[in-house]
């Protein structure tokens, strides 16, 4: 039966044959597609495009909520008014593996200015992902996501395209900037301190 | 032999481009040229096996991919062929369509001299008794002929020899054109759809759910020009998945039903609502449609590493390589310390031992789920930053702890058994076991438009086959003795095989109006 379907499947996709054709006539250069036809990908990787927003464009305030790996629920709105960097992961995603060191190192330089940090973890069960925080030593917590609630959550504002994304949210909780791929540590450092030097919301 | 000129040459090739015969050579060529895209592994359905093909072929491979083999329906030549197509196909349609414009507001054309020329020829001779003038007589004519779907002109009423050109079949041109044009329509909706459609896999474990976002897909190959906001925020969860197997003696171990108990939700506002997943009876969230292609185990496993922690644990994914679900699987745990641990081997759900003590798989049911497994350390190759395949696993560079050549021999795991890796690198536990599917999310905004342009095909094509074009002229005049003399001619334009019956319908038609017609002036006239 389900070599059937895959037969009905390649009818389908020789229809798509007929698809396919005029996209190549106009097609422009796309390294993500690049990528994956590389064909050592089996998920969607980042290029590691830094994407700032001016305070002035930037959307609305982002609102998500979620479970955290210890069980609690976690709600942006209960540390607004603070910088966000978020992080999308996974234990065996290999450019997450090698942003992490660096991810920690900014998150133990700028907790105590305020800056939260949360991962959101898109595959792992608990002890896998706890087995990843002590290999790399990180001390912020992350949402398991493994249904996607959260991406579902931020595709409104700025969809995250790639394991690993980071999102750096503003005080106001806007999407301040956006880097697909590894985050370079200087450029996410930059990013970081330009949202905190900004000035916040003004309290009522 | 004259030259021809720049201009001349260029209308010459024009002529030639949109000649039919041209478009059916190149909707032939189209059909060839999609067969090397069965031949070679494509890469828009599995790039993994494009590199590899390229690997094993060194000398064919890289010069296969010059050509683009392996991106057949994305290839210069293919798009040269379509665009072509394309471009005869409206160039063949446009001037037909205009004809057709003319040919429906001109007149059927001037009666021939002598009808007795036409391939069907007949004549009748109306006693004079009747009183019926020529004149009359081609009026008649004209109205039989009209009830029989003919467009009429008379000619010559004035004189002796009056006649009524008529021409039928109108509809069959209509539906030639209708026909091309909506092979336009299907070629415009197919490439619509693969500019702004998307197709994407997705693995779900029991138990674990999706929501439509790019990232949350295995793989995700986008149209062109698609627009991330085309994706419909829809969820899934994956309840349960049952599949049943057929356990008559002839036809044992066949699976005979796969369904999938999903729990889905439109939107994240939309109350959630249970569904069922079949093969060939896909999920729709407005235009996106769900299928079910594939499934297979997901042995529950738990690695421990040296240090005592729990390096590893939840569901994996195994490959099916046969019908009796024996499956590959490749397990890494990048955080096992000291030592990354990697373990690559089979999944067999009902394992037998054979007399020589290998194990293999006897049937697609869980009865005996067995891990046989070879493990290594070392790394895995997940720090540097490059992508690999979750189901991957490259060993040359690892240091093996086990495998039938190993001392300590390969690891043999039953349901809910630990074993225990040599030099204390760690364990490895069988904790359970659970099915995944394998879905292809597709959205494709062509697929109306397709349907629409195929059935308006088929409608246009089946006019044409059944209408016939004809013309008829009838002629009528008065022999010295006083009779009414008619002659009728038909011609067919194309092939046309019931010419002849038509023509004696003509005939007893107008016989059986003038009969008709004497009757009842012999009733007025007792």
């Amino acid at each position: 039966m389900m070599k059937l379907s895959l037969l009905s499947r390649r009818q389908a996709a020789a229809a798509a044959v007929l698809a396919s054709l005029l996209i190549s006539g106009c097609a422009v250069e796309d390294p993500l597609a690049e990528k994956v036809n590389a064909g050592t990908n089996s998920y969607v990787a980042g290029d590691g495009s830094v994407a700032e927003y001016a305070a002035e464009i930037r959307g609305d305030t982002v609102r998500f909520s979620g479970q955290l790996f210890d069980g609690t629920t976690a709600a942006n709105d209960d540390w607004a008014g603070q910088v966000t960097v978020l992080n999308v992961w996974y234990a065996a995603c290999a450019p997450c593996r090698v942003e992490a060191p660096d991810l920690s190192a900014l998150h133990a330089e700028f907790e105590p200015q305020g800056v939260k940090f949360y991962g959101i973890n898109t595959r792992d069960e608990a002890p896998t992902a706890a087995a990843f925080e002590r290999s790399f030593g990180i001390e912020y917590p992350s949402f398991k996501d493994k249904n996607g609630q959260i991406l579902l959550a931020l595709t409104d504002y700025v969809p995250p395209q790639a394991v690993p994304t980071t999102l750096v949210l503003d005080k106001e909780g806007r999407v301040a900037a956006r880097i697909l791929g590894i985050a370079e540590k200087s450029t996410l450092k930059a990013i970081i301190e330009d949202a905190l030097a900004a000035p916040g919301p003004e309290k009522p | 032999m004259p030259r021809l000129g720049p201009t001349g040459m260029l209308r010459w090739a024009w002529r030639q481009l949109t000649s039919m015969k041209t478009a059916l050579q190149l909707l032939l060529l189209l059909a060839v040229a999609a067969v090397p895209g069965s031949l070679f592994p494509q890469r828009p359905a599995n790039p993994a096996v494009v590199t590899q093909y390229i690997q094993d072929n060194p000398g064919l491979g890289p010069w296969l991919d010059r050509f683009q083999l392996f991106d057949v329906y994305s290839s210069l030549w293919f798009s040269a062929i379509y665009l072509l197509l394309f471009v005869s196909l409206i160039g063949c349609v446009i001037p037909r369509a205009v004809q057709h414009w003319k040919a429906l507001r001109s007149q059927p054309p001037r009666t021939p001299r002598r009808l007795s020329r036409l391939p069907e020829y007949g004549t009748m001779t109306v006693a004079a008794d009747t009183d019926l003038t020529p004149g009359r007589a081609i009026e008649d004519a004209a109205n039989v002929l009209r009830r029989r779907g003919y467009r009429v002109q008379l000619r010559d009423t004035g004189t002796d020899l009056p006649s009524v050109a008529a021409e039928r079949g109108y509809l069959k041109e209509a539906g030639n054109l209708v026909f091309h044009t909506a092979m336009i329509g299907v070629l415009v909706s197919i490439a619509v759809g693969g500019m702004l459609g998307y197709r994407a896999q997705k693995l779900i474990i029991e138990g674990e759910g999706f929501t439509n976002a790019e990232l949350g897909y295995d793989s995700f190959f986008p149209g062109t020009n698609f627009n991330p906001g085309a994706l419909v925020p829809f969820s899934l969860t994956l309840n349960d998945f049952d599949v049943t197997f057929d356990r008559n003696p002839a036809s044992y171990g066949n699976p005979i039903d796969f369904t999938a108990d999903m729990t889905v939700q439109d939107s994240p506002s939309d109350t959630p609502r249970q569904e069922t997943l079949r093969v060939n009876e896909p999920i729709g969230f407005g235009g996106t449609n769900v299928y079910l292609i594939g499934n297979g185990y997901a042995p529950e496993i738990t690695v421990r590493d040296g240090e005592g922690n729990i390096a590893l644990q939840g569901p994996v994914a195994s490959l099916p390589t046969d019908a009796t679900y024996n499956s590959t699987i490749v397990i890494k745990a990048p955080d096992a310390r000291p030592d990354q641990l990697g373990f690559v081997g089979f999944f067999l759900p009902t394992a037998m031992v054979d007399e020589d003590g290998v194990a293999f798989g006897s049937d697609p049911d869980p009865y005996n789920p067995q891990l046989n497994l070879n493990s290594y350390t070392g790394d895995l190759g997940l720090d540097d930053g490059n992508a690999v395949s979750v189901y991957q696993l490259d060993t040359t560079e690892l240091t093996q702890l086990n495998g039938r050549d190993m001392p300590d021999g390969g690891i043999v795991l039953g349901a809910y058994q630990t074993y225990e890796l040599p030099d204390g690198k760690g364990s490895i536990t069988f904790e359970g076991l659970k099915r995944y599917v394998a879905l292809d999310i597709v959205y494709d905004p062509g697929k109306a438009g397709a349907l629409v342009f195929t059935t308006l095909a088929l409608f246009g094509l089946i006019i044409t086959l059944t209408t016939a074009r004809r013309r008829v002229w009838i002629r009528a005049g008065q022999h010295e003795d006083g009779r009414t003399m008619v002659e009728y001619g038909l011609l067919a334009r194309g092939e046309d095989h019931s010419l002849a019956k038509e023509a004696i319908r003509i005939g007893s038609a107008l016989t059986a109006h003038w009969n008709k017609a004497n009757d009842q002036n012999r009733q007025a006239t007792p």
